[in-house]
């Protein structure tokens, strides 16, 4: 069912001269070739000459002092290059930056010191913390030394678990006193008078297991240390290489400027998670500066899975819901802890962003949000694909189906009476997010209408489905429309850093938010170069710009090409996160291209010494009006390369694209109180099938209808592609993986025996429609889509188990995510007895 | 801190071993522990061989060794003395700089993202077109089911592998 076939469109795009628009087509991308023939440069691929390697001794403790640490053996080891411990690093380099909002330390508020070293100092607080460095000629003889070392430990009690952890009978950080180091209680609108008022208050607990992204590449990072230029240059794939590069160069005690961190063009996936892999980059920088060589490290997988800073949201919710008997939802009351882990992530947390969609599809106006943070002996924190409103979503769509329950109405029913219409739109949320556009119940009807065509001899046939149920396999269904916000603001990141009282009188003027940056030149030859100031990990960054940039430009994509720029070169830019890049590279792309074309009629102008009104550019050609002439780009640059200097080249441009809701005075309060603000608003409706084997407690999920909006496709196959592996990342989550902890702290989950990504045979058929409604915010009507289908399809798995499983009157059969068998069948056995 | 200089390399056993490698011998002096997988990227230099796991779920490493698929994390470069290996990289028509069908279906089709997991998916696709030309959605599933993709969520796997089914037949 799906809308788009690229192959097709892109053979009459390439050859039509007509000047057909690539924008909107399902062109395939120029990404490809190098990547499926071998030749692309991961940063596994990159060892530069005379390289060492490094292996890391870690923790097999989640909570013991460290006794003692023997290196001599490992260092008399014939190819042992260096040790590197705690000790070693204090006395030369900084703490890793750390940060939470307010770290709560009493009733004065003060921030209490929380030094997190690269490699553990004096205590270990999680399996898997670094504790020592070694390096050598290869990292066959580096594992070898990392054996030799000898670490002494002293193990303490430790705490696995966000709810226990707030008793503090076990902490952490000495230094704070607690464990829970950040709290915030917001309350929108009334919602003690609604939760009073209402017919029925409802109410549920739900869990969110940690999960990640688990990219198949695993973290690496190569550095250099340049003594002459007291400098380190460093390879590595790092995520938002722009904005967290101050994680590195702080650590190491440099300005930005000595400091160059470069992603190569392909990285293996990051999901988010590898924002977190700082403590590579430094560990490698520090190591090459002691040794004056190149040093790599390469993470394995069990060291990725077990101490990788890569984990994400790890969440016990308390919901209730006020509602009327009529169906009218008249408020919401979310409390939650999120489990952080060691050490609290910087530059920001994952628990505010729900804000943003803090009501999903839903007209609710008195909410109460608050979340305790919470530090426990796990592997901390950092973002996953949908940066914390994945649990949200799910566990406020639990609390709607139980709200559903209590009031014995069809649930499908109860969520369309409480649906925001679409002459609502714009949408101002409580918290004060707005959505942009859509009809959402219409969404809901479509989905619906795809249902009932199941229900008429597919796969949720009346008899078909009784049969079934006689062999113990449930089917149900059931639909939702889900929020995915876009294109994030910053200003609000640092809203827990910011003291709350000053932001009553915060003006506009004080508001910064960070535009995407994008820079292009036309070479004498004719081609025309264009540089992203943003990593990739398999977006298609590079597709969509010179797609985008041949429409404005009037040339083929293949005239353009697309790289990369540096942390020095490139301004610090937020850069690749939040369902961003469409809607910030497109903005961009239209700027710079219009720049562009403004000088390049001006150059031929002042060579016909004529008024820029007497010339036109159309197709790669300016042509002199009503006269003789014309001029290809390439005679263009050589005339600006003969007639201004390097620095002045007109043809060399760059451009800012501002963030859309910049401008726009509906988002003044959302800004200046620093309320997460998401000015795109894509949304849908899924309906993912599903079979509950009620003896095993297994889900299968026959088949995932799924109707999407996400404005403008700027490139209809990129779209899908997304919402492919956002559903399969969503499928993943709901139903397999999990990084299960001990009650000692101990990883149960340390291979991908145990941790269960999620393979072609667990990832159903996915049926695909598509409507567009354009963002009357951006630039080119694109809203969001990289973190789709993570965000909803939890959620949407999650009610329609509950739906399976409505005539067996098992309670809440979903309340745990992941809904895996074990957990589910214990479920059922407690509902026989 | 502590740096030493090494003097000497420490005494590391090797064997000698020629292998196949896309048509090629290649004689090497390797040690007994060295992956597969290892040997490719390092002594052959063919970077297409992805690590992404090495105890055998993912899939990425996925070579052909004497025609079948193996996964080159989980075997030593020892076992693989005199056998013919084929990588991702020995499928393109050099000459023409054509691609094979299957990388040509894979790129029509947008079977790939980020493209770690694409090499070891190509050569499982190209086991499974070799034992069965036009195989159903089931038996692509089960030809797959070894290989990891965290990307694409399997979608336009299925069609890349029906699609190239269709190219090799014609």
């Amino acid at each position: 069912m799906s809308t788009s076939h690229p192959a097709e469109t892109d053979a009459d795009a390439e050859s039509d001269s007509s000047r057909e628009s690539f924008t909107g087509q399902g062109l395939p991308r120029v990404e490809d070739h190098r990547i499926l023939t071998g030749e692309a440069e991961y940063i596994h691929d990159i060892t530069p000459e005379n390289c060492l390697h490094m292996a890391l001794v870690r923790s097999m403790h989640a909570h013991a002092d460290i006794v003692s640490i023997d290196t001599e053996e490992a260092e008399a080891h014939p190819d042992c290059e260096l040790v590197l411990t705690a000790e070693d690093i204090k006395s030369e380099y900084n703490p890793m930056p750390t940060g939470v909002g307010r770290i709560a330390t009493g009733e004065d508020g003060e921030p209490a010191a929380l030094p997190e070293w690269a490699l553990a100092d004096e205590k270990v607080r999680f399996v898997g913390e670094p504790v020592v460095a070694v390096v050598a000629s290869d990292r066959y003889a580096a594992e070898d030394i990392a054996d030799l070392v000898d670490v002494e430990y002293e193990a303490m009690d430790a705490v696995a678990d966000g709810m226990a952890a707030r008793e503090d009978e076990v902490v952490l950080h000495e230094s704070v006193g607690s464990n829970v180091v950040d709290n915030e209680r917001l309350e929108f609108g009334d919602p003690d008078a609604a939760f009073e008022d209402a017919d029925h208050v409802v109410e549920g607990e739900y869990t969110w297991g940690r999960i990640s992204g688990v990219p198949l590449e695993t973290a690496g990072a190569v550095a250099t240390y340049d003594e002459e230029s007291d400098s380190f240059d460093i390879d590595c794939n790092i995520q938002l290489h722009t904005l967290v590069d101050n994680m590195i160069y702080e650590t190491l005690g440099y300005e930005a400027d000595d400091v160059r961190v470069n992603v190569p063009a392909d990285v293996g996936g990051s999901y988010g998670t590898k924002i977190g892999i700082h403590r590579y980059c430094c560990l490698t920088s520090m190591a090459s500066q002691q040794l004056e060589r190149p040093v790599k490290f390469e993470e394995d997988r069990l060291e990725n899975l077990q101490g990788g800073d890569m984990h994400s949201s790890d969440r016990e919710y308390q919901m209730r819901m006020a509602v009327d008997d009529d169906g009218t939802m008249r408020g919401l009351d979310v409390w939650f802890v999120d489990d952080f882990g060691a050490y609290p992530r910087y530059p920001i947390n994952q628990v505010l962003k729900p804000l943003s969609v803090l009501t999903n599809s839903y007209e609710i106006d008195d909410v109460t949000y608050e979340y305790d943070l919470v530090l426990t002996n796990k592997t901390s924190q950092t973002a996953y694909r949908g940066f914390g409103v994945d649990p949200h979503i799910y566990a406020l769509e639990m609390i709607v189906d139980e709200a559903a329950r209590t009031l014995d109405m069809d649930p499908t029913e109860f969520r369309r009476r409480n649906l925001i219409r679409p002459e609502q739109m714009p949408y101002t949320l409580p918290s004060k997010n707005l959505y942009d556009s859509g009809d959402y119940p219409a969404t809901l009807d479509r989905i619906e209408e795809i249902i009932a065509d199941e229900r008429d001899g597919g796969l949720l046939d009346p008899d078909v489905v009784a049969a079934k149920r006689e062999e113990g396999k449930y089917r149900g269904v059931q639909p939702s429309v889900i929020i995915e916000p876009g294109a994030s603001g910053s200003d609000w990141t640092d809203r827990q850093r910011t003291d709350k009282e000053d932001l009553a009188d915060r003006s506009r003027d004080e508001v910064e938010e960070l535009p995407e940056h994008l820079r292009a030149e036309i070479r004498e030859d004719g081609s025309i170069h264009a540089f992203l100031a943003t990593d990739s990990s398999g977006q298609g960054h590079q597709t969509l710009v010179s797609q985008l940039l041949a429409d404005e430009l009037e040339v083929l994509p293949s005239d353009i090409e697309v790289g990369y720029l540096d942390s020095v070169d490139a301004p610090t830019e937020y850069g690749s996160a939040a369902s961003r890049m469409a809607v910030m590279l497109s903005g961009a792309t239209v700027g710079v291209a219009e720049r562009l074309l403004a000088n390049v009629e001006e150059l031929a102008a002042d060579h016909w010494d004529v008024s820029t009104d007497d010339v036109t550019y159309h197709d790669g050609t300016v042509d002199r009006l009503g006269g003789d002439g014309s001029l290809s780009l390439a005679e263009i640059a050589e005339l600006d390369a003969e007639t201004n200097a390097a620095g002045e080249r007109r043809t060399r441009v760059s451009y800012n694209y501002d963030h859309p809701a910049t401008d726009l005075e509906e988002f003044d309060e959302a800004l200046t109180q620093k309320f997460p603000v998401y000015p795109t608003a894509a949304f849908g409706a899924n309906a993912p099938i599903v079979e509950v084997d009620v003896n095993t407690g297994s889900v299968e999920i026959l088949t995932f209808h799924t109707v999407r909006d996400c404005g403008t496709m700027l490139n209809p196959m990129i779209v899908e592609g997304q919402a492919h592996g956002g559903i399969a990342q969503g499928i993943g989550a709901a139903l397999l993986e999990e990084f299960g902890y001990e009650e000692d702290g101990q990883p149960q989950a340390i291979t991908l025996f145990d941790y269960l990504l999620p393979s072609i045979e667990n990832v159903p058929e996915i049926e695909m429609e598509h409507t567009e409604t354009p963002s009357p915010f951006t630039e080119t009507g694109a809203k969001g889509v990289g973190e789709g289908g993570m965000i909803d399809a939890p959620a949407s798995i999650a009610t329609s188990i509950n739906a399976a499983l409505d005539p067996l009157s098992v309670e809440e059969p979903a309340s745990q995510i992941p809904v895996a068998p074990d957990h589910l069948r214990k479920k059922l056995r407690e509902s026989e007895q | 801190m502590s740096t030493d200089s090494t003097d000497g390399a420490a005494e590391r056993p090797t064997e000698e071993i020629t292998v196949i490698v896309n048509g090629e011998p290649v004689t090497a002096e390797v040690e007994p522990r060295l992956k597969l997988s290892d040997f490719l990227r390092y002594e052959c230099d063919l970077h297409g061989v992805r690590v992404g796991c090495e105890h055998g779920v993912c899939g990425a490493c996925t070579v052909q060794q004497d025609g079948r698929s193996t996964k080159s994390c989980l075997s030593y470069a020892v076992q693989a003395d005199g056998a013919e290996i084929e990588t991702v990289e020995g499928l393109a028509e050099e000459e023409t700089d054509s691609l094979h069908p299957i990388q040509e279906a894979f790129h029509e089709t947008h079977a790939l993202q980020c493209g770690f997991c694409t090499s070891g998916f190509v050569m499982a696709t190209k086991e499974l077109l070799e034992e069965n030309p036009d195989p159903t959605r089931e038996e692509i599933e089960e030809g797959l089911a070894d290989n990891i993709c965290r990307c694409t969520g399997y979608q336009n796997i299925y069609e890349a592998v029906e699609r190239a089914a269709d190219a090799m037949e014609d």
